[in-house]
């Protein structure tokens, strides 16, 4: 399976979007390089069930070390990890 | 390592279960699912599957007879020759503190059902409870011949509507709430301090290991285990009469998953790290969520931790898991970082005292030099 940089990118900023309209805040903002944590516009229950979302959509498999800011601080991280680890076609 | 079955609470009204059938003998391998016996209540027949792979070691029941909700039925083991694990035997029923606590209500409705007067009422813990009512008029009864009265039901509410079955997450938090009411002598107690320290010390965590989510919370569950494992009467409960000191930490953790609140249980914790405390808490945390928890993910809790702070309450008092006898409740600053950190706790177990003195360990954040060893208690 191959994966649109661009397509993902989005899919994500809408769950973010989601996430944060249940706990009353705006993440329009958010850019695509932006920590997601350090932004302060989920809580660590909303960030982990983004990571939940993202494992189970993606069907990647994430084991716990890899859930880190190098990997998942961003967008930008999120969608190149996710590139990074799909098999080559 | 043998591991029971136990007699399972199917209804919250039946303390009691009759063993109508043995589907399996000792010396028989068992897979996970196979039924292993029935169980009659007031209202069903229930199958028992066994719960996991194995051998059955031991029946300590036979047919026929009317076992207690909780009992260990059976003995199961990885191998056909594993030890079965003594007995606690206590032949003196408690008769001291009879009148420092008293029946527990369910109790007293049925005294006042069987038309029984309290004194004559044999009972194993600080409080006599309806198991204990209801096992002195099974044994009364037995051979006699004479009709034995229905266990006490609930009243029904005078305005009409429909009973409904609960979900088995229902059922589970009932069954919870039910131990808390007729077995702890549950009371709860609470100190204030400044988080301020703690979510310093959670950040320097977090950047130090480049954690996606604030690990404050865990590393404060984490420091109940090293306090624990420093003192382990709050690792422990009352079996019988007697303290059962617990031989290993199993962390009980609430997890809010999609729609159902968890205890997610981190087994043997006191044997972990605080990096692989959080990350272990981390991954059990994923499960919950993604409705993908094993058996072992919930089940075994030896003392437990609550949190409450996600929805800004500043203070929660919280039911205490079936067999612990401390739960620690941790709630949101309510101004400029006071919090305060409570406690429920079985006082059975526990005084005062050694609750206050958790409490202000807990609060303090420890010296954890180097980074990730375990602080010194």
């Amino acid at each position: 399976m191959t994966f649109d940089r661009d397509e993902i990118k989005q899919n994500i900023r809408e769950k973010i979007g989601e996430l944060a309209r249940r706990l009353d805040v705006d993440a329009a903002q958010l850019e695509d390089d932006d920590i997601i944590p350090a932004a302060g516009l989920l809580d660590s229950a909303a960030i982990l069930e983004l990571v939940v979302w993202y494992d189970e959509s993606y069907g990647i498999g994430l084991t716990q070390e890899e859930i880190n800011i190098d990997n998942l601080g961003s967008i930008d991280a999120m969608a190149d990890f996710l590139i990074a680890r799909s098999p080559i076609d | 390592m043998a591991f029971p079955l136990r007699i399972p609470r199917i209804n919250n009204n039946d303390d009691f279960v009759k063993l109508l059938k043995l589907h399996a003998a000792e010396g028989d391998r068992v897979k996970t699912g196979d039924c292993v016996a029935q169980i009659e209540t007031d209202k069903a027949v229930v199958d028992l599957e066994a719960e996991k792979e194995g051998f059955l070691l031991k029946v300590l029941c036979e047919e026929n007879e009317r076992v207690p909700v909780g009992e260990v039925m059976m003995w199961f083991g990885d191998r056909a020759d594993e030890p079965v694990p003594e007995p606690i035997k206590n032949d003196e029923p408690v008769t001291a503190n009879r009148t420092a606590l008293g029946p527990t209500a369910k109790a007293r409705a049925l005294i006042k059902r069987y038309g029984l007067e309290s004194d004559v009422v044999p009972y194993q813990s600080e409080r006599l409870t309806a198991a204990d009512v209801e096992a002195y008029v099974a044994g009364r009864d037995t051979g006699s011949g004479e009709h034995q009265p229905a266990p006490a039901r609930d009243e029904r509410p005078s305005v009409p509507g429909i009973l409904q079955e609960l979900s088995p997450d229902e059922h589970g938090m009932l069954g919870t709430v039910a131990w808390h009411r007729d077995r702890a002598a549950a009371t709860y107690l609470e100190v204030e301090y400044d988080q301020g320290p703690w979510e310093q010390h959670a950040e320097e965590f977090m950047q130090r290991h480049q954690l996606m989510m604030s690990p404050l919370i865990p590393l404060l569950a984490y420091r109940l285990v090293e306090i624990a494992a420093g003192a382990p009467k709050i690792n422990a409960t009352i079996v019988d009469g007697r303290r059962y000191q617990y031989d290993r930490i199993n962390l009980g953790f609430t997890v809010q998953g999609v729609e159902t609140l968890y205890l997610t249980v981190i087994q043997n914790a006191e044997k972990l790290d605080p990096l692989e405390f959080v990350q272990s808490l981390g991954e059990i945390q994923r499960r919950a969520i993604a409705r993908k928890l094993k058996p072992e993910d919930v089940r075994g809790a030896t003392i437990a931790f609550s949190s409450m702070a996600r929805w800004n309450v500043s203070r929660h008092i919280p039911i205490l898991p079936p067999h612990t006898s401390l739960i620690v409740a941790h709630a949101a600053p309510r101004n400029k970082g006071a919090a305060v950190m409570g406690a429920s706790y079985d006082h059975r177990v526990l005084s005062g005292f050694d609750v206050i003195e958790v409490l202000e360990k807990l609060t303090r954040v420890p010296q954890t030099q180097p980074e990730d060893e375990k602080s010194a208690i």
